[in-house]
């Protein structure tokens, strides 16, 4: 009975998460009555169809309310004014291949305005409500606190006292499916899409539980058809859809949690307590785990549909075989990296042109940095002078500029403000927004870099080596010391290529390959770097969110250039081996070529299904004992 | 495939894996490694959100209170889990009828704080690091009975604190604290020890000019205080003859060879109170530090009040009640070394928090802990010295899960964050203090 409860009723404290066994044991349940539905001669036909898809629709928001308790009222009414405005669009032909959709009235425009409203308002609300107040409260000295107009509205109707009106709670995975309603509404005014007839399927596109948490983020044109569509699962895709799930669960659980509990949060909680080598070794791991949690779950997600015949686009292509952090965008989150480039970067001008879009976007990320840092003039005056030489330059010299000049620019341009936008979508805190920051700047650098002729390049990386060493011997400070060392690396490399490129020596297989493993470590070790910003903000209360995240960055920098100490390694190395190992068989399973991981995929897939439900059950308690595995102790090495 | 074959493969599996719940014992030994593996009980049974003991934890008593228990009876051993009044006695001394009474020397002392100093030295392990705890401690002592200065702070800052910015220059150029003079450790590794017990009472020492070949260094310490009602112009410096020193505001400039064995800015009348941190130390080593040194320093520097904050460290690595045991036998013999130094100063023993483990994939009380409590707790009676006792003060087994959950402890589960630490140094000011109102 009490199983049976804590199936149905809605907890906070205990989520439908894919990780736990109540989420399988619901997942059987809704499975059974599925292919009950999916079951006889007529399971095609049309009306069966509609049938499973008003299933999985009230599955999903069952699914959603146990997360979430009554935040479902949200998705609820996102769901409904979508589908109505979209439905009111007056129909658009769809717009010729490669070319300019059909031309819209200005009702149309207006409908896709107010939903756009809409959808980033209520985001913006729970999501951004600390940050804005925060922000407007440290710009102009006022006291504003957060008030829950719902939980206010919500006690009218309830008791008094029933929502607390003091905090705004963010609802779980708003940010995916938020993000996916504007996609469709935008698609339909566009013409690449037909609106939705029936709201239940599209509340079935918008809710689907698999992806509703933490995506990917899936587009209308990608899905929608294929809820029309026959349930279809060859024995092969079966396969390989429970091997998603497993190297889902094996990814969260032994990678991610593992590391996250027995070296990365505390690290991350206390860098004071470990030494300059923890602390880097923490940020590489920091980094597997952020990648294995996240990704793990989208192939749980991904492997989940797939057993019910949805198919979901993939979310992560080995990010960290990246050769350039640019490369590293289109392999990392590439639901969202997808839709920030079809409704941000593209409409802002892409690399076509720059334009209001442009121009208020980066002045306003300007001032605020400036208003927040206090540092006006350094900020706005250099500012000021660069945006009035790219206005002059492209309203009366680039048209004598080279076209892939002025596309370097515009793109330059446009896709820093989609990173730093993008980094705000993460989460509402600075730190988020210094990541995204650093990302675009990390982009436009090594797109510069690539763009120099040898002998600039080493003109630029000696003249930047020298100026850090020269800052560190002057100011001695952990933060100069941190980049100088790691400039130096990158200048000992560069002089390598650049002797070798001066020799006239020709590239061959080694040469390739050693160039190859160059750029993916130094692409590596950026990102984690990034990564700094990026997990000093996670999990904080929002209030205090800025201050906590700032220190643990700057202490984690300050241990990792003041408080190095090489003794200790072998120590560490030791003591914490198996924290070591996870790190390491991770990393080398991830830069597996792609051809052997396809073949022990399809190798799995191709197994006798008696075979396959052994396999699994092996992996499952294989996977157990890293649930249940002794916390590595507490060992301080640095005194 | 049809989705009733799908279907029938998940029932497979879930029964495979149910029966191996039936077929397995809970965990299998192979050597030092087990295989677990839940059982049906276990799997079926509703997730407690919370790990033993919580069900009696009181969260007013977190959140509401930066009181503590003073109801305990110095004549009972007997460990409860529960705090049984969160609220703060008014009581004259004399009437104190738990540990407290042996505070009374401290208590009589801050009648002369408006005429000399009265020091407080806080000893304890990572938990009081960057001044956490006990920058409440002095607040509020300094708040009452007058006295600044952030008390003793080391040449060489390895470990920022709260309190203090402190930067180290060597012959003018900045000079991070590991690369600064050689350092020793009475808690440190070996290769950071020294053999003459000359640690000071700091517990750790820099030595200028260590080595021959380095020949003069010129050291300037530059210390400034984080919160301004903290500065002090007067500094105390405790080194050896040999070290010359002249200060000016925030600045220490040394010279000359020799330890260093602490610099204070502090002022002359009033409370000051010394964070001593001694990271992953159990508690066991100031009889490795010379004791005349020790009572030179408590005698001089009028020290009333001891602090020692320990026992955590001894937690996570043993299971054994003999070793805990032997552990607390040890910091008996500790408390009488010191009170043998300071045969003046009150002492008052602060055991370890509430710690989390993980067991079977649940957060969970470290069993040793209230063992650990208690023990310490009838040690410190049977020594006459106060205990405050933070396990019981946090709301026994498994309190520091809502801790974490109310950010003011960090996921590892043993450290407080900052605001849990400032909530924890209150309580203890409270508590010691409350007698005094």
């Amino acid at each position: 009975m009490d199983f049976i409860t804590h199936i149905l009723a809605f907890n906070s404290e205990s989520p439908l998460l894919f990780t736990q066994f109540y989420f399988w044991a619901f997942f059987a349940l809704v499975f059974s009555l599925f292919a009950l539905i999916m079951s006889g001669k007529s399971a095609d036909g049309k009306s069966r169809l509609h049938l499973r898809n008003v299933y999985l629709l009230f599955v999903s928001w069952f699914f959603y309310y146990k997360t979430s308790g009554l935040f479902l009222l949200i998705l609820a009414f996102v769901t409904l004014s979508d589908w109505i405005i979209a439905k009111n669009l007056s129909p658009a032909l769809p717009s010729r291949e490669g070319g300019k959709a059909s031309p819209r009235s200005k009702r149309d425009f207006s409908l896709l305005t107010l939903s756009v409203v809409i959808d980033l308002g209520l985001l913006a609300y729970f999501k951004y409500a600390y940050f804005f107040t925060n922000m407007v409260n440290d710009l102009f000295g006022t006291g504003f606190q957060v008030f829950d107009i719902f939980a206010y509205i919500g006690n009218g109707f309830a008791e008094a006292g029933r929502f607390s009106v003091d905090t705004i709670v963010l609802p779980v995975g708003i940010s995916f499916y938020i993000f996916q309603v504007i996609s469709y509404t935008a698609d339909v005014y566009r013409g690449r899409i037909q609106p939705v007839k029936n709201i239940l399927d599209f509340g079935f596109y918008v809710s689907f539980f698999p992806q509703l948490v933490a995506g990917p983020i899936v587009r209308a044109e990608e899905f929608i058809p294929q809820l029309y569509k026959p349930y279809r699962l060859s024995r092969r895709v079966f396969g390989v859809a429970v091997f998603w799930i497993l190297n889902g669960l094996a990814k969260k659980i032994i990678m991610s949690d593992y590391l996250a509990v027995n070296l990365i949060d505390r690290v991350f909680d206390n860098p004071l307590l470990f030494s300059g080598f923890e602390n880097l070794f923490a940020l590489f791991a920091y980094s597997l785990q952020v990648y294995a949690d996240f990704s793990g779950y989208t192939d749980i997600a991904i492997g989940v549909a797939m057993l019910m015949g949805f198919y979901l686009p993939m979310n992560f292509n080995s990010p960290y075989k990246s050769q350039s952090p640019q490369e590293f965008w289109r392999r990392w989150h590439m639901s969202l990296g997808r839709w920030l480039k079809t409704y941000l970067y593209i409409p802002l001008g892409g690399n076509r042109k720059i334009g209001f879009g442009t121009y208020f976007w980066l002045s306003l990320i300007a001032f605020v940095s400036a208003a927040l840092t206090g540092w006006w003039w350094q900020i706005l005056v250099p500012f000021g002078v660069f945006m009035t030489g790219v206005f002059v330059w492209d309203k009366w010299i680039s048209q004598k500029a080279s076209v892939e000049r002025r596309k370097l620019l515009y793109a330059n341009l446009n896709s820093f403000i989609t990173q730093v936008l993008g980094g705000l979508w993460h989460g509402a805190s600075w730190n988020f927004i210094i990541w995204g920051g650093i990302n675009g700047i990390g982009m436009i650098v090594e797109k510069i870099w690539r763009g120099m002729n040898w002998h600039v390049r080493m003109v630029c990386i000696s003249l930047l080596c020298g100026g850090l060493w020269l800052a560190v011997y002057y100011t001695n400070l952990p933060a100069w010391r941190l980049f100088a060392v790691w400039t130096s690396i990158i200048w000992v490399g560069t002089t390598v290529r650049y002797v070798y490129h001066l020799c006239k020596g020709s590239d061959n297989r080694i040469t390739n390959g050693l160039s190859t493993a160059w750029a993916v470590i130094q692409t590596f070790t950026f990102i984690t770097f990034t990564r700094l910003f990026f997990r000093s903000s996670s999990n904080l209360d929002p209030a205090t969110a800025n201050e906590v995240a700032w220190a643990t960055a700057k202490n984690m920098v300050n241990q990792i250039g003041g408080a190095w100490s090489n003794a200790i390694i072998p120590d560490f190395l030791w003591e914490y081996r198996w924290v070591v190992a996870m790190f390491v068989a991770g990393m080398v399973i991830h830069w597996l070529p792609t051809n052997w991981k396809r073949r022990y995929r399809l190798a799995f897939s191709a197994m006798p299904l008696w075979l396959m439900v052994i396999a699994v059950c092996i992996a499952i308690v294989v996977i157990y004992q890293f649930v249940t595995a002794d916390m590595q102790p507490f060992i301080y090495f640095q005194f | 495939m049809r989705p009733y074959r799908v279907l029938l493969f998940i029932a497979s599996v879930m029964a495979c894996l149910a029966a191996l719940c039936v077929v397995l014992p809970g965990r299998i030994s192979f050597g030092s490694h087990d295989l677990r593996w839940p059982t049906l009980a276990e799997v079926l049974t509703s997730p407690q959100p919370s790990p033993q003991g919580r069900e009696s934890y009181d969260t007013d008593s977190i959140e509401n209170t930066d009181s503590t228990d003073s109801t305990e009876n110095i004549e009972s051993t007997e460990v409860r889990d529960t705090i049984a009044s969160p609220v703060i006695p008014k009581v004259s001394v004399d009437s104190v009828t738990d540990s407290r009474m042996f505070l009374a020397a401290f208590y009589a002392s801050l009648a002369e704080s408006s005429e000399r100093v009265v020091r407080v030295v806080h000893y304890g392990d990572s938990q009081i690091e960057e001044d956490r705890m006990s920058q409440q401690i002095r607040e509020k002592l300094q708040a009452l009975y007058g006295g600044k200065g952030v008390g003793l702070v080391p040449l060489a800052q390895t470990i920022p604190t709260l309190s203090v910015r402190q930067e180290l220059r060597m012959n003018g150029r900045f000079t991070a604290p590991a690369q600064g003079p050689r350092r020793y450790l009475v808690y440190g590794p070996k290769h950071d020890q020294r053999t003459d017990g000359l640690y000071g009472v700091m517990g750790q020492v820099a030595v200028m000019n260590d080595s021959l070949v380095k020949g003069s260094e010129e050291i300037t310490a530059i210390v400034t205080p984080l919160i301004p009602t903290a500065r002090y112009s007067h500094w105390r410096v405790f080194a050896d003859t040999s070290v010359h020193y002249t200060f000016a505001g925030d600045t220490v400039q040394l010279s000359g060879r020799g330890a260093v064995y602490g610099l204070s800015q502090q002022s002359e009348t009033g409370v000051i109170v010394d964070n001593i941190p001694m990271r992953g130390c159990l508690g066991l080593v100031f009889e490795k530090i010379d004791s005349a040194q020790l009572s030179t320093f408590y005698r001089r520097e009028n020290v009333k009040l001891i602090i020692m904050q320990y026992g955590g460290n001894a937690i996570p690595f043993n299971k054994n009640p003999g070793t805990i045991s032997g552990i607390v036998k040890g910091l008996r013999d500790q408390v009488r070394y010191l009170q043998a130094c300071a045969p003046e100063a009150s002492i008052l023993f602060i055991g370890p928090s509430d710690m989390l483990t993980q067991e079977e994939g649940e957060w969970t009380t470290y069993p040793m802990v209230p063992y650990m409590d208690r023990l310490l707790r009838k040690m410190a009676l049977e020594e006459n010295i106060a205990y405050f006792s933070l396990y019981r003060w946090m709301g026994g087994a498994g309190s520091m899960l809502k801790w974490q959950e109310i950010g003011l402890a960090g996921s590892d589960g043993v450290h407080f964050t900052r605001a849990g630490a400032r909530k924890a140094g209150n309580a203890v000011v409270e508590w010691i203090l409350s007698p005094t109102y």
